[in-house]
């Protein structure tokens, strides 16, 4: 059976954009090839998560197959990435 | 130098907002004094030894951000409350633009080379060979640096083939062009004003944030609610600094209450024709090489560290100083305020009239979340007519400005350009020998930030992606997120 392929949606709210989100986009260079091609990447309009910030889930925020994740990295967003691809 | 955004950057902006959102909710006199305390909560894993001593770093930063110059007035005893009446009260003085916190500061070991524990002690022996002053011993087998006699090459480093050798730096120290930067007796870090150049490296570099810039964000939000109108000058560099193009970015400077907002690219058209037909007549009089005028920072450089270049630069003023004058006449009884990625500009604009404030987009982008705009749901403004200066918005990039010059020569082929693509110590140098020796070539582009103001200490993009920006409207070579609606 084909693999479902993983969604992904980085917002690109100003919000998120200026507090770490912009460095997201640079995801070319630092996902790796094969897991990149198991993804469809897209940017998003602020996904809300700004809106109800709390102490421990801050912008920027990523959608992962339906999922939000808050505080997201470079480095988490590979972790991240890496985990759902090999459930 | 660090990453543009890093956990210290960050922190800052996230400083920058609660404060403003305060100050626009009408309370920050009454929590600015709880603001280290809810910004650093007692659960928060500290990257510093402590919670404490964050907390302590915010409130520095809360004072740099209400412009308090720490190093004259770091009165422990006033609540952070007095300062924001205070700067309320009245604008404080512009320069010095940087600040330290000594107790933020790691004061750093002198810079050295050491030989760690991956020493093989092998046969060959290649850093003693090729060290120039003796300063390599072996001892129990291993290799070790005599301090006294090391000058710091560098050599042995290049030559280990165990990268046994480590290159331990002073971070500030290093970027600092023009030695402005040294650690006092106690070992501290203080800043020499009389030789410090506002290129704003040092800040940039230092990975505890003990060095800060001095925020002019007050007196311009101040304006804006004053009543007067106030007409904000954006950089060319604010292209791929806020996600969506450039007429939603005016949209939503406006949307924080500026009466209009200009271009500076248009100043900027006048200081490359000026350049221009200054570059010609030199040529045409063989009287050598001119330099561009319009990095501030390179200004200070040449005032202070290298006086013969102050009649080989442009007398061109630069875009901002232009942008001013227009917009003066244009519309009289306002104020006007420059938008950029830059810390020198402070500098300079202390000496125009026409200039009333400066900020950075790392401030504008504190403002936007404050004021909860969204740059990319911005309606944006409807079209101008920016053909006649659209070129001069590269005037961010390095090599942009030379470009926009020869673009408004007669003959481009002839002239040899130059770009000074960043400034360091080396850089400083080099230039220092062209009293002597003058380079070969008729227009010298100065860039102190390496790839331009793209790189400035004020931006919020990483510089990479802001050039993709700027050029595609979206990242399609990386992916295929249309950042543009
Ligand atoms: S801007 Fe990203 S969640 Fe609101």
């Amino acid at each position: 059976m084909r693999k479902q392929r993983i969604k992904v949606r980085i917002c690109v709210g100003t919000a998120c954009f200026v507090q770490g989100g912009a460095d997201l986009l640079l995801y070319g260079d630092f996902l790796d090839p094969e897991l990149l091609g198991e993804c469809d990447i897209e940017g998003t309009s602020c996904l809300g998560g700004c809106k109800a910030e709390s102490r421990d889930r801050k912008a920027p925020f990523v959608e992962i197959n339906g999922t939000l994740h808050a505080n997201v990295t470079p480095a988490l967003l590979v972790e991240l990435l890496r985990e759902v691809a090999h459930a | 130098m660090l990453e543009i955004n890093n956990q210290y950057t960050l922190m800052k902006r996230r400083i920058d907002t609660e404060v403003l959102k305060a100050f626009f909710a009408g309370d920050l006199e009454e929590i600015v004094d709880t603001l280290p305390i809810k910004i650093i909560p007692r659960e928060r894993v500290p990257n510093r030894c402590c919670v404490y001593k964050e907390r302590a770093m915010v409130r520095y930063r809360i004072m740099s951000l209400l412009g308090v110059d720490i190093d004259r007035d770091d009165d422990e005893l006033k609540p952070l409350r007095k300062f924001v009446q205070e700067t309320l009260a009245q604008d404080p003085p512009v320069l010095p633009t940087l600040t330290t916190i000594s107790p933020g500061c790691s004061s750093c070991p002198d810079e050295q080379y050491h030989i760690t524990d991956s020493c093989r002690g092998c046969f060959a022996r290649p850093c003693m060979a090729n060290c120039p002053k003796d300063a390599i011993v072996f001892v129990n087998g291993r290799a070790r640096i005599i301090e006294e006699r090391c000058v710091n090459c560098g050599k042995c480093l290049e030559v280990c083939p165990f990268h046994a050798v480590v290159h331990i730096p002073v971070p500030c120290e290093e970027a600092c062009p023009v030695d402005a930067i040294k650690k006092n007796a106690e070992g501290f870090v203080e800043i020499d004003h009389s030789k410090c150049i506002s290129c704003g490296h040092c800040a940039r570099s230092c990975p505890f944030g003990a060095i800060v810039e001095r925020s002019g964000l007050f007196p311009v939000v101040k304006m804006l609610t004053s009543g007067t109108p106030v007409v904000a000058m954006i950089a060319p560099a604010i292209d791929g600094q806020f996600p969506g193009n450039l007429a939603q970015i005016k949209a939503a400077v406006l949307a924080l209450g500026f009466a209009a907002v200009v271009e500076v690219a248009q100043g900027a058209l006048v200081t490359a024709e000026h350049e221009a037909a200054e570059l010609s007549g030199r040529m045409q009089a063989k009287q050598g090489y001119l330099t561009t005028s319009c990095c501030p920072a390179y200004m200070e450089l040449a005032d202070k560290h290298l006086p013969f270049l102050q009649n080989r630069r442009s007398s061109a003023l630069s875009p901002m100083a232009y942008t001013a004058k227009l917009c003066a006449q244009r519309i009289p009884d306002s104020k006007r305020v420059f938008i950029g990625p830059c810390l020198a500009k402070k500098v300079e604009a202390s000496k125009i009239d026409e200039i009333d404030g400066v900020i950075s987009f790392s401030e504008l982008a504190a403002l936007f979340i404050a004021k909860d705009i969204d740059v990319r749901e911005m309606q944006p403004v409807p079209p101008e007519d920016t053909l006649a200066f659209q070129d001069c918005r590269e005037f961010a990039c390095s090599q942009g400005v030379a470009h926009s010059v020869l673009r408004r020569v007669a003959d481009p082929e002839a002239v040899r350009v130059l770009p000074v693509d960043g400034v360091d110590r080396k850089t400083v140098r080099t230039m220092k020998v062209w009293e002597k020796r003058p380079p070969e070539a008729d227009l010298v582009e100065v860039m102190c930030c390496e790839g331009g103001c793209l790189a400035g200490p004020g931006v919020v993009v990483n510089p990479k992606l802001a050039l993709r920006l700027r050029q595609g409207g979206n990242v399609a070579k990386v992916g295929a997120i249309p950042l543009r609606k």
